[in-house]
């Protein structure tokens, strides 16, 4: 039993992508462009060359936010998609009937339809792959040249992300939905 | 085949008074112009549904235009258009037989069967957007997602169509206790269902512009508005114009009534239009005026669906009944819009508002166009409406008084 | 290929179910999805079997990052990076993370092929690895073999040229063709890539160095673009801390990179022009005395004659202001940020020659940094120190008939071994060369994508008698080849063991995953059997005409005959006798014990009190080298910083760093200035191909400013046709205002031209179709930013 949340560090973020393709090889997302679990936004820059705001050139990297209210969870006819006993939102592909509400409810684009399957995909904080080895590390943590994340039991006051949460400011995405993520943007 | 569906008719005829017909006899229509042309249209949209579902059903969702970010698509909206007609149509059969209404009771049967028929075709529709249908039934039941808008949906509408299945068989067998106090079931559960496939997007917190509590008033109110115009058009289409006087005096009421409810329906969207582009939320704000902006809005939801009857029904004091069939003609089309709008519209603003490559435009409004394949089950689903609706007009005694 | 089988015949053929797949129903599927566009999608996906983790060192580009392969059931499933290693420090890229995606490329190269049809067309046969070193040798009646050219050219070896893309297994093909078969005609990556970085930094401080970027406070980072052309250990250090944290960046570049998006301050400075910008901070630094004057007195050999030099020339901020389009005001507060701060660092830069200037442009920034007197020393630029591994000498025979190479001018100072490919090449085609060139032998090299002028590059390949290939993909320069020679992907083959210096150094070993696929082989089995093949062959040319070695053997019986070709290096398989593996362990347990091999077998990397000095420090980093055991200081008082070079003037070259007005930036109305440059997705042509990384840039466009874009009617998407001197090309236009309006960027590597490489097809513009090809003068470098170009709407 855990909480498992993650801290990032957005800061360090250069948007190479790497996460986003580790993501793929180690949970076998299918390739193409609209599938992904996870990426790295930005914003169109602002300002006229060479005056360009170098604030509105921000990286975010992100993916589901694991909310603990979460919408995707509440829509789902069929309680495809659950939280497991560690507080991570997985879909339940057997009981997938892609109705597609959840992709509607979800506040963050956080889901696409895994073709293999036609059911709904999702992160699921490698719950199913590496932590089921008994890896401490999602796919995305582990691979970052910057080390933007940082995932673990959020229930857990000595794990890395409690420590790290208790002294740094943070803030989350679309907080005022109410969805609670725990995702946790450190500032 | 036929032999086997002729012993089930006969079987039938036990408990519902039916005409005595055969599939010769079904065929045979009065060769009008007209019914030439809708026989036609009908025939070459059960064409285009035999073609688009096996599309589907070859490619999957592929066959669609829904993406990642616009999953729902002309599906749902076709989904919405039957089932809001069949809930409209059930409310103004209600009106008559339930609330014994006197003047509307006339169509009370023909509406019901016309509730039926719509509510059928909806299903099939959504049979074929649900990737998984046959796994919806077993995980409905037995996991079900209490606080999922789609489960309280289909539970409901399932109830739904049990009801006005009992209430019609007894409103056919001129059984008027029983046919009203299944009426009154049907109604609640018909209103219950519907306002809550208005909540399926009052719910989603993520879509302003669709989320709280307008969609399912408003459902319920457009689909009296639609219960309506497909009077209007059943009863146009069926004595073609001609209304005998009975009727006349029915479809002034009708109109009357309609009059009020457009007024309403206009004074809804004035204030969601108004509270969503002042109301302080500049994402509600953009998506509010880009809708406002839009054709499909403008032309079809305001001037077809509402404006034109409402300003015939305004003009005639109701009275012009032959120019309310075409005004309603207009007002499905409108209508068409209203439930394409509400999909489409739900899901204009992105989610995802930053650029993920490169090489992409900045993220705007959504973009959506129905496929061909799309497109064919759709009107392949109102050719199946059409067809249906003219078996039950062929066999079975719509009208109040049989003999 | 004509021989190739199908797609998924390929996967079925070569890997296990562990590869999943997408949409398309049946037995297949669970392999392999083609897509309406007929493109094949496979991913992996790990899972809880028990699986093999095989160290490996990254060759998706050229750095060089240690990662851990998990191998189930005989399949690489997923790249994890390797904690142990300090330089790639526990991280792989996306192109690392893609290295699957190379691997079980469906359209590598799989069997040795001899070409059938003419060259380009793409017709080919396939044939056994025998057949293929006797098409080499003897030839077909399509091609001349080796032994026939050598024999026509009296056995003079310079008559093969040789080129190698950088790789652990580059030094192997040296030593087959340059050492052993005897021909000094080699080129290779570093004339279209970082020569003058490298010549300038070693010429004026001795060594390109280290920036030390986790102890560093300022940076300066002029035209290196450390966010998407990724350097380890610099990339993770610099962005660790920028942005408030610790490390004030300046950026300047033309473009508005991701670089210039971690910056505190961005400069859009003017391509070329970087030299004026570092002249005007030195003019500050002198002017108002801010250097540091002990450290100068010291070390820096001749800098009171800069001094002179630059106060005398004028080359002041305003003066800098105007070529650079760099505010003085900004010029005057950086030099001052600069001086005033503990630890700066004018950062090198790794990248190509964008400009002639770029010697000296390296000089004045090496210089800059020995004012700062932050050099040899924690936080600036360091020296460190490197592992010995023992290394054999080959033996390598004197071939009297074999000539110099001739690649030489208009260069001031000739870079011996590897030379300039421009000046190489263009002066075979004008007919220059004193003495035929033939064939070429070329592995891991592309350069119809990388070297500048395409067309001519595709007539030069045309000229030779015999082309030959080693690599792993059929790139554009391999359909001009004659034999195909497939190459073992680096996750097949093991390499030679290596070496990483500077601050914390380590040895590291890459290993093969799996064994190579199909009929693959790795290159230095490659290597050991082609020299089976051609020795005694070539041995034979050289006796019937080789008077040094007539002279020699005059007389000799068979047995010392023997010897003689023996002792002398005429053996060309003597390097190969002992396998990769073999070699490897015997050169580190000589170095470091058995011990340390060990380790280096489990854990991929090895450097001495490993075990003492590595820790985790928490789930991200971990500890190398305690503090003070890092290699901060090494010179102490060897450190010279050569200000006043007087040996350059003999050669024509400026003995300090000057402006020439001839290099100010100037684009004739309506035209643009081209730039290429990189994106952290892709690396060059070689990934292209790549499923996985063409989800995230599917082909190159062309940068244009957006209020230019819509003065001329352009939007995102729109075909452009972009013109130069030299060529057109075809390309989608990306309007934005991150470049200026007199500018164009495209990422470079895209337009492959080799239908072969069916993802990579036809997708974007090459840029070396158009990049005219010119030389910076010091060592004949490619200059890549000195075309101007027009742009059509098509």
């Amino acid at each position: 039993m855990a909480n498992y949340g993650m801290a990032l560090d957005y800061k360090n973020c250069i948007n190479c992508k790497a996460c986003e393709v580790a993501c793929k090889e180690e949970n076998g997302v299918q390739l193409g462009a609209d599938k992904h679990r996870i990426w790295v936004g930005v914003k169109e820059i602002e300002g006229l060359w060479p005056n360009l705001s170098i604030a509105s050139s921000t990286f975010e990297p992100s993916q589901c936010q694991q909310c603990e209210n979460a919408p995707c969870q509440e829509v789902c006819p069929t309680q495809a998609t659950h939280y497991t006993k560690d507080g991570v939102v997985m879909v339940d592909a057997d009981k997938c009937i892609l109705c597609s509400y959840c992709m509607e409810a979800c506040p963050y684009d956080a889901r696409y339809v895994k073709e293999d399957t036609m059911t709904v995909d999702k992160c699921t904080f490698c719950s199913d792959t590496r932590l089921l080895r008994g890896e401490t590390t999602t796919a995305c943590q582990a691979t970052c040249p910057t080390k933007v994340r940082t995932f673990g039991d959020l229930d857990d006051p000595n794990s890395e992300i409690s420590i790290l949460l208790a002294h740094r400011e943070h803030r989350t995405l679309k907080t005022h939905l109410g969805t609670k993520p725990k995702l946790f943007y450190l500032i | 085949m036929f032999v086997l569906a002729e012993k089930g008719m006969k079987i039938i005829e036990r408990f519902i008074p039916m005409r005595h017909t055969d599939i010769r006899e079904l065929l045979k229509f009065e060769k009008t112009p007209l019914n030439l042309l809708v026989a036609f249209t009908t025939l070459v949209f059960l064409v285009l549904f035999v073609v688009g579902a096996t599309n589907y059903l070859i490619h999957g969702h592929h066959a669609y235009g829904v993406t990642r970010e616009h999953p729902w698509g002309l599906m749902i909206a076709m989904y919405i258009f039957f089932v809001v007609s069949s809930t409209g149509l059930c409310i103004m059969s209600a009106i008559g037989h339930v609330f014994e209404v006197e003047v509307l009771e006339p169509f009370a049967k023909r509406a019901i069967h016309g509730a039926l028929v719509t509510l059928l075709s909806g299903f099939v529709v959504i049979f074929l957007e649900i990737g998984h249908p046959l796994k919806m039934m077993i995980y409905n039941t037995i996991s079900p997602g209490l606080t999922s808008a789609i489960w309280g949906m289909g539970v409901l509408y399932s109830l739904y169509l049990i009801f006005i299945v009992i209430e019609f068989f007894f409103l056919l067998r001129h059984d008027h206790k029983w046919a009203k106090r299944f009426g009154i079931f049907g109604l609640v559960v018909g209103v219950a269902a519907h306002s809550n496939l208005g909540a399926v997007f009052g719910f989603l917190v993520a879509r302003p512009v669709a989320n709280g509590i307008y969609y399912p008033l408003y459902f319920i109110l457009s689909a009296m508005v639609t219960g309506c115009y497909l009077i209007f058009l059943m009863y146009g289409f069926k004595y073609k114009l001609n209304f005998p006087p009975e009727m006349q005096k029915t479809l002034v009421a009708t109109s009357k009534i309609l009059g009020l409810l457009l007024a309403i329906l206009l004074f809804f969207e004035i204030w969601r239009m108004l509270t969503a582009i002042y109301g302080g939320m500049e994402d509600r704000a953009e998506t509010a005026l880009h809708i406002l902006k839009s054709s499909p809005f403008l032309v079809g939801e305001i001037l077809l669906g509402i404006v034109i009857p409402f300003l015939v029904i305004l003009l005639s004091n109701g009275k012009a009944i032959r120019t309310m069939v075409f005004a309603s003609l207009g007002g499905m089309v409108g209508i068409f819009f209203m439930r394409y709008d509400l999909v489409h519209d739900t899901q204009l603003y992105p989610m995802q508002t930053l650029k993920l490559r490169e090489y992409q435009l900045p993220p705007s409004f959504i973009e959506y166009f129905p496929s061909t394949t799309e497109i064919f089950i759709a009107l392949g689903a109102i050719g199946i409406a059409i067809t249906l609706y003219y078996i039950g007009d062929k066999i079975l005694y719509l009208e109040t008084d049989p003999d | 290929m004509k021989v190739e089988i199908s797609r998924r015949r390929f996967l079925q053929g070569s890997v296990a179910l562990s590869i999943i797949g997408g949409t398309s129903i049946g037995a297949t599927s669970l392999l392999s999805d083609e897509n309406e566009h007929g493109e094949m999608r496979i991913m992996t996906r790990t899972t809880n079997t028990k699986a093999q983790k095989v160290p490996f060192l990254c060759g998706m580009c050229v750095n060089k990052c240690a990662g851990i392969a998990r191998v189930e059931k005989g399949v690489v499933v997923k790249l994890d990076p390797n904690p142990y290693f300090p330089k790639s420090r526990n991280m792989l890229c996306p192109r690392g993370n893609a290295g699957i995606q190379t691997l079980y490329d469906p359209d590598r190269l799989k069997y040795p092929l001899v070409r059938v049809g003419n060259r380009g067309d793409g017709k080919y046969k396939r044939v056994s690895w025998d057949e293929a070193y006797d098409a080499i040798l003897n030839g077909t009646d399509k091609f001349k073999g080796l032994l026939q050219i050598l024999d026509e050219e009296k056995d003079n070896r310079s008559t093969i040229g040789y080129c190698n893309g950088e790789g652990l297994s580059k030094e192997g093909f040296e030593e087959l063709m340059g050492l052993k078969i005897g021909t000094p005609n080699y080129v290779d990556e570093i004339s279209i890539c970082l020569e003058t970085v490298l010549g300038g930094y070693s010429a004026t401080i001795g060594a390109y160095g280290e920036a030390d970027m986790s102890n560093a406070d300022y940076v300066i980072i002029a035209g290196a673009n450390r966010a998407e052309a990724i350097i380890t250990p610099d990339t993770m250090d610099m962005f660790k801390r920028s942005k408030g944290r610790g490390l004030k960046t300046i950026v300047l570049d033309p473009r508005f990179t991701n670089t210039a998006a971690k910056a505190d301050r961005w400069y859009a400075v003017n391509p070329g022009t970087d030299l004026a910008f570092v002249l005007a901070l030195t003019y500050v630094v002198f002017d108002e005395n801010l250097y540091d004057k002990e450290f100068a007195k010291k070390y820096l050999v001749g800098y009171e004659d800069y001094k002179n030099h630059v106060i005398k020339n004028g080359y002041t901020p305003q003066w800098a202001e105007k070529i650079t389009n760099i505010p003085a005001d900004e010029i005057y507060k950086t030099a001052r940020e600069f001086m005033s701060s503990e630890h700066p660092i004018y950062y090198q830069g790794r990248r190509s020659v964008f400009a002639k200037n770029d010697f000296q442009l390296r000089r004045a920034q090496a210089i800059f940094q020995g004012l700062s007197g932050n050099l040899d020393k924690k936080g600036g630029i360091i020296y460190g120190k490197k592992l010995a591994l023992p290394k054999e000498d080959v033996n390598s025979p004197m071939y009297a008939q074999a000539q110099d190479r001739f690649d030489k001018e208009g260069i001031a100072i000739f870079a011996g071994k590897t030379g300039s490919w421009i000046v190489f090449r263009n002066m075979v085609l004008e007919g220059k060369n004193p003495y035929p060139l033939r064939a070429m032998f070329m592995r891991k090299h592309n350069p119809m994508a990388g070297v500048p002028n395409t067309k001519k590059t595709e007539e030069f390949l045309k000229k030779m008698d015999l082309n030959v290939m080693i690599d792993i993909l059929p790139s554009d320069t391999t359909m001009f080849c004659d034999v195909i020679l497939p190459e073992a992907s680096y996750l097949e083959r093991t390499s030679p063991v290596a070496s990483y210096g500077f601050l914390e150094p380590a040895i590291v070993q890459r290993k093969a995953a799996i064994k190579p696929m199909f009929e693959s082989k790795t290159p230095e089995v490659i290597y050991k059997e082609l020299a089976e093949k051609l020795t005694e062959p070539l041995w034979k040319n050289s006796l019937k005409y080789d008077e040094d070695v007539q002279d020699d053997t005059k007389g000799m019986k068979a047995d010392e005959l023997a010897k003689y070709y023996k002792e002398n290096g005429f053996d060309l398989t003597e390097p190969w006798e002992k396998s990769v593996e073999e070699l490897n362990k015997e050169r580190v347990v000589k170095a470091f014990g058995e011990e340390a091999w060990n380790t280096l077998e489990e854990k991929g990397v090895y450097y001495p009190n490993m075990d003492k000095y590595h820790k985790q420090l928490n789930p991200n980093e971990y500890q190398y080298y305690p503090d003070d055991k890092k290699n901060y200081t090494t010179k102490g008082d060897k450190l010279k910083v050569v200000v006043n070079f007087k040996n350059l003037a003999k050669k024509g070259v400026d003995p300090m760093p000057t402006w020439h007005d001839e290099w100010a930036f100037k684009v004739p109305d309506g035209q643009f200035r081209l730039v290429t440059g990189r994106h952290a997705q892709f690396t060059q042509s070689g990934t292209t191909n790549n499923m996985a990384l063409r989800d995230l840039i599917p082909t190159n466009y062309i940068w244009i400013n957006k209020r230019e874009a819509k003065k001329r009617g352009i939007e995102f998407g729109d075909m452009l046709e972009v013109k130069s001197s030299i060529g057109k090309i075809h390309i989608k236009a990306y309007p934005t205002e991150k470049i200026a309006p007199n500018m164009i960027f495209m990422l470079h590597g895209f337009g492959g031209s080799s239908k072969e490489m069916e993802m990579a097809y036809g997708k974007g513009g090459n840029d070396a179709a158009i990049i005219e090809d010119k030389i910076e003068p010091v060592y004949g470098a490619a200059v890549m930013h000195e075309t101007n170009v027009e742009i059509r709407k098509v």
